[in-house]
């Protein structure tokens, strides 16, 4: 019983205010959640849409590849798109991501010329600032739910990078939304485009009249495939931020709480020992009268 | 259905803006413009920063306008799908809103002509474009 009566009666104030701060910042994720759960909902038809038209126009195409968007180049640096969030109190959200790519880093990589980093997010900035690793290009301050004119900036930019050929492959790593408890870290290879791996969708026999010519119209397409990609897994990164942020939030509530109980059962324990203190005293003195 | 309607679709990142049969469409692809009609031949095309004429089976007078910022246009079996970073319909769009933009870019294309920088020249000219073409489509209503 170290601690007096109005140390653990501040303490337990302090506390309840705590977990009621806690308690509304999980609420607001909680409703950004949803926001942004039908957000990548809407954006998931459009990616679809996109995703098929770019496969109606290649499949049809027998010749290899010329655009330079899907020419797989000798690798010699990989750009890494890196997606954490600006602010903290989102658990594990950050050092998730950024774990697993520092690790994949240190695997693939021997020295620090073959690869560079974009980074969304301030933390992420931060983080491989402070470890001196070269990051090309950092935007912050991104909204809750970002639209995509304002992650353009940094799309356009990796798009253009990469057909300037400052680096040979773009990887975007971020965390994958599961569902509200679950998100898993994932490094995704964004360019150059291959369809390779959706092996099982049928080429469709159809001929496509093509105006002005397939070079043109890839031109115009291919950007805009990569773009709608690479904004898709920011959305996608995105909900698993404000899932992480309530998860958090949620156990910090649940562990304020469980704190103010034990709290409560020592300031009862404390007062309990006055008052038998108290009326061992008063015996003591009457019976010595 | 009847044999000569169409379905016309146009989808932006921020979900489906338009999902309506047709039964006839102008719009303007970057070889200029074009008529489309239901079972025309399966094409892929570019579009401009432009609007789209939609006529609607259901009322013969009434003829939909959407602004597209420019986008790709597929045409399949009667399915006509519009990709585009945006679009929106006339009566969707803020006028005050695209009014702003466009005093924006103006003044920054102003400024971009002032310090000659031809790249900064050509993306302001094309916000301003999208900007007059949302306020020329807003005017239909």
């Amino acid at each position: 019983m170290g601690a007096s009566l109005n140390e653990i009666k501040t303490k337990i104030a302090s506390t309840k205010k705590t977990s009621q701060i806690t308690g509304a910042m999980q609420m607001v994720s909680a409703a950004k959640l949803q926001k942004a759960e039908s957000h990548a909902k809407a954006f998931q038809t459009y990616a679809e849409k996109v995703r098929k038209i770019t496969t109606d126009l290649v499949s049809s195409d027998n010749e290899p590849a010329k655009n330079p968007m899907m020419i797989k180049r000798e690798v010699k640096k990989t750009g890494y798109l890196v997606i954490t969030s600006d602010r903290g109190l989102v658990g594990s959200y950050n050092s998730n991501i950024l774990k697993s790519v520092i690790s994949n880093i240190r695997k693939r990589h021997t020295n620090e010329s073959e690869y560079t980093i974009l980074a969304l997010g301030g933390t992420g900035a931060d983080f491989f600032k402070a470890r001196n690793v070269k990051v090309s290009y950092v935007l912050r301050g991104l909204s809750d739910q970002p639209t995509f004119e304002e992650v353009r900036a940094i799309v356009t930019e990796a798009v253009e990078e990469y057909q300037a050929e400052e680096f040979d492959e773009l990887y975007v790593c971020y965390n994958h939304h599961v569902n509200s408890l679950v998100s898993e870290a994932r490094m995704e290879k964004m360019l150059p485009i291959s369809f390779d791996e959706k092996g099982d969708e049928k080429a469709s026999l159809v001929t496509f009249e093509l105006e002005p010519d397939r070079e043109t119209i890839l031109n115009q397409l291919l950007p805009q495939y990569a773009e709608s990609m690479i904004y898709g897994s920011i959305v996608d990164a995105k909900t698993a931020e404000h899932a992480a942020g309530m998860t958090a939030m949620r156990t910090a509530t649940d562990n304020a709480h469980s704190v103010i109980n034990d709290l409560t059962i020592q300031y009862n324990r404390a007062r309990q020992a006055s008052i038998t203190q108290e009326i061992t005293e008063i015996v003591a003195g009457a019976s010595a009268l | 259905m009847s044999e000569n309607v169409m379905t016309l679709q146009v989808i932006t990142p921020a979900g489906v803006v338009y999902d309506h049969h047709a039964n006839y469409i102008t719009a303007r692809t970057t070889n200029g413009e074009i008529g489309i009609l239901p079972n025309m031949i399966s094409t892929i095309t570019g579009l401009e920063i432009d609007e789209l004429k939609v006529s609607r089976p259901d009322d013969e007078t009434h003829v939909d306008y959407i602004a597209v910022n420019g986008g790709i246009i597929e045409i399949k079996d009667s399915l006509v799908t519009i990709v585009a970073d945006s679009a929106e319909r006339n009566r969707d769009i803020d006028v005050s809103r695209a009014e702003r933009a466009k005093i924006r870019a103006e003044k920054a294309l102003e400024v971009a002509k002032a310090e000659k920088k031809s790249d900064e020249i050509k993306r302001v000219e094309v916000a301003l474009h999208r900007a007059l073409n949302r306020l020329n489509v807003s005017s239909h209503n």
